[in-house]
């Protein structure tokens, strides 16, 4: 049977198409596709060298796909290692309790792409101590930006500590640009990172999950269109308005739509950037994040594929998932199969 | 922007200069300076090297500089055989260009003295240089690129080496915003900095880019001491440090510098052979 994802609307199944397909049941396929997601995930972050010294099997599981990520988080741990603390030992602290908690909780509910916390429930309350003053250990994201147009209530049930008005929210999706604002050329997660501590590693680790078909077929795939659609509507004037990279054509240091991607010919898409009405936003960035919503519609539509293959608690949670059209496709995977 | 930069290329170009004055003579270019010149063709360098290409560090110490402009930097750096190079050129791309490849001074009307810079560059030393084919435009260029090169003397990196062997003398000037080219007029400089100035520390680089004779009669002098401080604080601003002696040794060392040919063979590959 064929399977699309046109159950989420006609521009989704395109945004799968973004980046080549793939079988989950082809070794070959498996084989490709992994290590091509995360080289483009190291390129932007910065980690090529630790992943290309990395070694290509894990001896702790056969599963290629596991070994690629534990192979891809390994390569990420030793660049944050070896870069400067972006934060200190406290805050770390409490952004790793916070990240695994949103974490556990979004997985369950569906919702691991975008996590919303009240974070006066949380243990720590999402407050770090710092010089004798409580701090917020995140950026209360809340402004209209890229991937929604703001996030008003409902307020935090308690007082909070160090000052939260509104839920934590974080899209873990596209760690380490976690905000809906701050789309700069390096993504605040990045920075997540004391000498003992690594929330960083963490937040990685969601993108990393959502490649592997079961936590992907958990994420309710309506939240992931939801925001990749309002992403699109404000970045698609701005992407419009430049020119298509012609080969042998282009003009050096100018930013170029090549596909779906941006291209700054012969200069730093680090440095390169669209600006829109929800603020500036880097070519590096706008890149990544396309791709994330890329590569989270080429993971489910091959995990659809080969559902009947994967366990059957996989099997089960599709077919009893809030999703609608994760339900229907499950249901027509099993009467095909 | 540095209106004096890469002033002492010139000054040291003119030695090469003046070694092939009859040289130039028969000098096969087809055009020669104050006759007309040829459109400029375009030129495509190869992109941005990647981190597979270089074998250093691109993690530590690199601060905020652009995570797809430290492969360029370390290349420069080990085709260069100068060690802790690439931090260095980072922080100078910074001041200069705020890490775009294609910034310039001179093509604003407040730009004036930049272009009185490179006009005077080519005015001063086209007699004594080999000569440059699209010579004029780079007079009127004023500076750009990467590490904020004054046009004329960009094309004429390498003539103190290499003398008419100066791979960029067909080149248009607009050749120094395609950063492997940017990067090999650094490599060159730097070297020569380290060869033939006194350099006492890391920041004495910094004021030999800004006017070298600053290293000289001018060091101590109020100049020198703002040149310095404003490196320092650009470092810091970047967030590299200037003391972390495993990727920046104390004094950087030129004596393992394997000549122009290498490097402009090992950042730039060829030009494109109308050009040659």
């Amino acid at each position: 049977m064929s399977i699309d994802l046109r159950c989420y609307g006609d521009d989704i199944q395109a945004v799968a198409d973004m980046i080549p397909d793939f079988d989950l049941r082809s070794p070959m396929d498996v084989e490709s596709w992994y290590p091509r997601e995360w080289q483009a995930i190291a390129d932007t972050l910065g980690f090529a060298q630790q992943l290309a010294a990395a070694p290509r099997a894990m001896p702790t599981t056969p599963d290629r796909m596991q070994a690629m990520a534990l192979v891809g988080l390994m390569a990420f741990e030793q660049a944050l290692r070896a870069g400067r603390p972006g934060v200190t030992e406290n805050q770390a602290r409490v952004q790793s309790a916070v990240i695994q908690v949103m974490t556990a909780t979004g997985l369950e509910r569906g919702e691991l792409w975008r996590a919303v916390v009240d974070p006066t429930t949380l243990a720590t309350g999402a407050c770090y101590a710092e010089g004798g003053r409580s701090l917020r250990a995140f950026y209360p994201d809340t402004a209209p930006g890229y991937f929604g147009d703001g996030w008003a209530g409902p307020p935090p049930r308690a007082e909070s500590a160090c000052g939260w008005q509104t839920p934590l929210v974080l899209h873990l999706g596209t760690f380490p640009w976690v905000y809906s604002s701050r789309l700069g050329d390096v993504g605040p997660g990045v920075r997540w990172a004391s000498p003992a501590s690594q929330p960083a590693l963490e937040g990685l680790h969601v993108v990393a999950s959502l490649m592997e078909p079961a936590t992907n077929l958990r994420q309710d795939a309506r939240q992931v269109a939801a925001i990749y659609r309002h992403f699109a509507t404000h970045t698609a004037p701005l992407v419009a308005a430049l020119p298509s990279f012609q080969p042998g054509q282009a003009e050096a240091g100018r930013l170029y739509r090549r596909g779906r991607f941006l291209l700054a010919h012969q200069g730093s898409l680090h440095v390169a950037a669209l600006d829109g009405p929800r603020g500036r936003l880097a070519a590096s960035a706008y890149n990544y994040i396309l791709r994330r919503f890329a590569s989270f519609f080429a993971v489910r539509r091959a995990a659809l594929r080969g559902l009947a293959t994967l366990p059957a608690e996989v099997q089960r949670r599709a077919a009893t998932s809030a999703d609608p059209c994760l339900r229907q496709q499950a249901a027509e995977v099993a009467r095909a199969s | 922007m540095n209106r004096g930069i890469w002033i002492t290329l010139g000054a040291t170009a003119s030695i090469g200069g003046a070694l092939l004055f009859s040289r130039r003579a028969s000098a096969a270019s087809p055009a020669t300076p104050g006759t007309t010149e040829q459109t400029p063709p375009t030129i495509d360098l190869a992109p941005l090297p990647r981190a597979a290409d270089v074998s250093g560090d691109l993690v530590r110490n690199w601060g905020e500089t652009p995570v797809d402009l430290r492969p360029l930097f370390m290349l420069a750096e080990e085709t260069s055989r100068i060690v802790g190079m690439a931090r260095v050129l980072a922080v100078i791309a910074y001041r200069e260009s705020r890490f775009v490849t294609t910034a310039q001074n001179g093509n604003a009307a407040a730009e004036q003295d930049e272009r009185d810079s490179s006009r005077d560059a080519y005015k001063n030393r086209k007699d004594s240089n080999p000569p440059l084919r699209f010579g004029e435009l780079a007079a009127e260029f004023g500076s750009g690129g990467l590490f904020g090169a004054l046009a004329p003397y960009f094309l004429w990196t390498g003539v103190p080496e290499v003398k008419d062997k100066a791979p960029l003398l067909n080149a248009p000037p607009s050749l120094v915003f395609q950063p492997r080219a940017a990067a090999f007029g650094a490599a060159v400089y730097m070297q020569r900095l380290l060869k033939q100035y006194r350099i006492d520390d890391i920041s004495d680089i910094k004021v030999g880019w800004a006017n070298p004779g600053l290293l000289g009669k001018g060091r101590g002098g109020e100049t020198y001491l703002s040149v310095r401080k404003r490196f320092l604080e650009d470092a810091q601003t970047v967030g590299i440090d200037l003391t972390d002696v495993v990727t920046i040794p104390t004094k950087l060392d030129a004596s393992a510098w394997p000549g122009v040919p290498a490097v402009f063979a090992g950042l730039v590959g060829a030009l494109p052979k109308e050009l040659v």
